[in-house]
């Protein structure tokens, strides 16, 4: 009992940590300045923006990365500790830096550029590419755990009853990873939503929501950049819930 | 027929040795064997789901087959009909057709009532069957279980025994089936394969395996008790100062084993033809269902099976002593 007590002390503290500055902020904001914020077109223009680049980072991932993760969590081959290392390295290394990597390979004088004569710098496919690149790790981490924790003999059971090894994937092993794949995708999505240093050195226009607060704030100083993370926070927090409500119903 | 030749499989450290076996259209085959001693991994071998290091399989390339596991391997995101339709769906047949086909074998199996529920809600009897009814709706002319019983309590896997049973007898498929329960190989073999180690150490019918197990680590398995090892020398093994009347003349080093229900208790010495007879006293006597189990010392340690009447009728109980008689024919040899 006491123990219990206690943990739900040492909670409360982590939860007050997260909410006071976000609450501080809420309250601090003229409601009259975010209606007028809300309506800014500018302001929406990069807030969809936002929502939008980091769906196409996901959606390219869910390609991508779950073929991946499930070779990860089936296979087991020389150097499969490495790639596990090479996918966490966007956790690990400052986002600023992920975007200076991601500028000499996609930037107006990389060898991409040069050959096809195509640059995507300052494009809502840079900002993509800069949100697929630092939160990828988040939807394959989630479905490689999942697939784990699915016991292999379902998937030659499928096989034995005529099912392609491709069938026995998208019948059986995805269904029954599906939650812990949405999940993944979720939070991916909220990290590229949130990313700031990877993508203004890609693409500091157009601008997504974190660099047009940061740009409020340094040209205009906190007024301005409060309403526009408010209504970030706000249009987040109702997509994500919305997003927990359909996944739980799932 | 289905046909092992020189089957070789290396799994970590594990291997499968030099596996050669055939199994007749129609046969019921238990491949009968410890835990971790390749059953699995031969039967999924024979499924095609894993590949042989080296050998060959023959007789399953263009048959259909149903593979049921332990634990079912029921897909949980789908209801019991769904389970049994899979392979059905798997093949394109029309909704009709599944639905019809899905019924009629629940139908049979006693689990219609079933179909609309959630796999993940069935007794382990019922999900068995469910199992079951998904194999048998492509019917299949194998069928591999791997130890399809053994998650079930006594009474479910006596029944399951005889639903087996009576599948084999209706519909005359091949089966394959991996356990390592004698008593369940007893039941349904015609043939069995004793696996030890990753070795196919005998093959022959259940009754033979039984009776003259092929080596010491069989005895072992098989739950003979009475297993000793020495030196014979005209036909007399010496263990412990006990000398025991063997066919064998002579080894320098062998292997005996006496079965436990080949050993006779009496009161007074038997005057028979069994050469070996010894005087011992009971130290334990254990209840083991159907019959008791009686150890005496008689310089070496005995186990012999007697039944709950003639332990009774006797008064054996420990400190009291008898003798034990036993042919020179109930003594099996292995030599080394």
């Amino acid at each position: 009992m006491k123990v219990k007590v206690l943990f739900s002390a040492l909670g409360t503290l982590l939860i007050l940590f997260i909410v006071v500055p976000i609450f501080r902020m809420v309250i601090a904001v003229d409601p009259v300045d975010l209606a007028k914020t809300a309506v800014e077109k500018e302001v929406l223009g990069s807030v969809l923006l936002t929502l939008r680049a980091s769906l196409w980072a996901t959606l390219a991932a869910f390609c991508l990365g779950i073929p991946l993760a499930f070779v990860l969590a089936r296979s087991h081959f020389f150097g499969k500790k490495i790639i596990e290392g090479l996918i966490d390295i966007p956790v690990i290394i400052p986002h600023t830096a992920a975007g200076i990597a991601l500028l000499m390979v996609w930037g107006r004088h990389s060898l991409f550029t040069r050959w096809t004569g195509i640059s995507v710098v300052g494009t809502e496919i840079a900002i993509s590419l800069a949100m697929f690149f630092v939160s990828v790790p988040f939807l394959i981490n989630s479905a490689k755990e999942a697939f784990k924790l699915i016991d292999e003999r379902f998937e030659k059971t499928a096989i034995s009853l005529g099912a392609s090894p491709w069938k026995a994937f998208t019948s059986v092993s995805l269904p029954m990873a599906k939650k812990a794949v949405i999940s993944g995708g979720i939070m991916m999505w909220a990290r590229g939503i949130s990313e700031f240093g990877a993508v203004v050195v890609l693409a500091y226009h157009p601008m997504t929501a974190p660099v047009l607060i940061f740009e409020r704030f340094q040209n205009f100083g906190l007024k301005y950049a409060v309403p526009v993370t408010v209504l970030l926070i706000i249009i987040s927090l109702v997509v994500f819930t919305l997003l927990r409500i359909l996944e739980d119903r799932q | 027929m289905i046909r092992l030749e020189n089957i070789q499989k290396r799994y970590q450290d594990f291997e499968i040795k030099s596996i050669n076996l055939e199994v007749k259209k129609g046969e019921y085959f238990i491949i009968l064997g410890p835990s971790g001693s390749g059953k699995t991994l031969l039967l999924e071998m024979i499924a095609g789901l894993v590949k042989p290091d080296s050998g060959n399989i023959k007789g399953i390339e263009h048959s259909r087959f149903g593979l049921i596991y332990q634990d079912y391997m029921l897909f949980p995101h789908l209801n019991v009909a769904q389970n049994i339709g899979y392979g059905l769906s798997i093949q394109r047949k029309k909704k009709n057709e599944i639905k019809a086909a899905v019924e009629k074998t629940s139908r049979e199996l006693g689990i219609d009532h079933l179909l609309h529920r959630s796999v993940n809600n069935l007794s382990g009897g019922e999900k068995q069957r469910v199992a079951i009814a998904r194999a048998m709706v492509l019917k299949p002319e194998v069928y591999l279980f791997d130890e399809p019983t053994a998650a079930l309590d006594m009474s479910t896997r006596l029944q399951t025994q005889r639903l087996f049973m009576r599948l084999h007898k209706e519909l005359h498929p091949t089966v394959i089936h991996v356990t390592h329960d004698f008593e369940e190989a007893l039941a349904l073999g015609e043939k069995i394969g004793l696996l030890l180690n990753g070795d196919l150490i005998q093959l022959d019918t259940p009754k033979e395996i039984f009776r003259n197990p092929a080596t010491k680590a069989a005895a072992d398995f098989l739950g003979y008790k009475n297993v000793f090892s020495g030196k014979i020398q005209n036909n007399r093994i010496e263990i412990n100062g006990v000398e025991i009347t063997t066919l064998v003349s002579h080894s320098d080093l062998a292997y005996i084993t006496i079965r436990s229900n080949d050993i006779i208790i009496s009161k007074e010495k038997i005057l028979s033809s069994a050469r070996n007879s010894f005087f011992g006293e009971v130290t334990k006597v254990i209840q083991r269902g159907s019959y008791v189990e009686v150890v005496l010392d008689v310089g070496i340690l005995l186990y012999v099976d007697i039944t709950y009447n003639s332990c009774q009728e006797m008064g054996v109980e420990p400190g009291r002593r008898f003798w034990v008689t036993f042919k020179t024919s109930a003594v099996k040899v292995f030599e080394h």
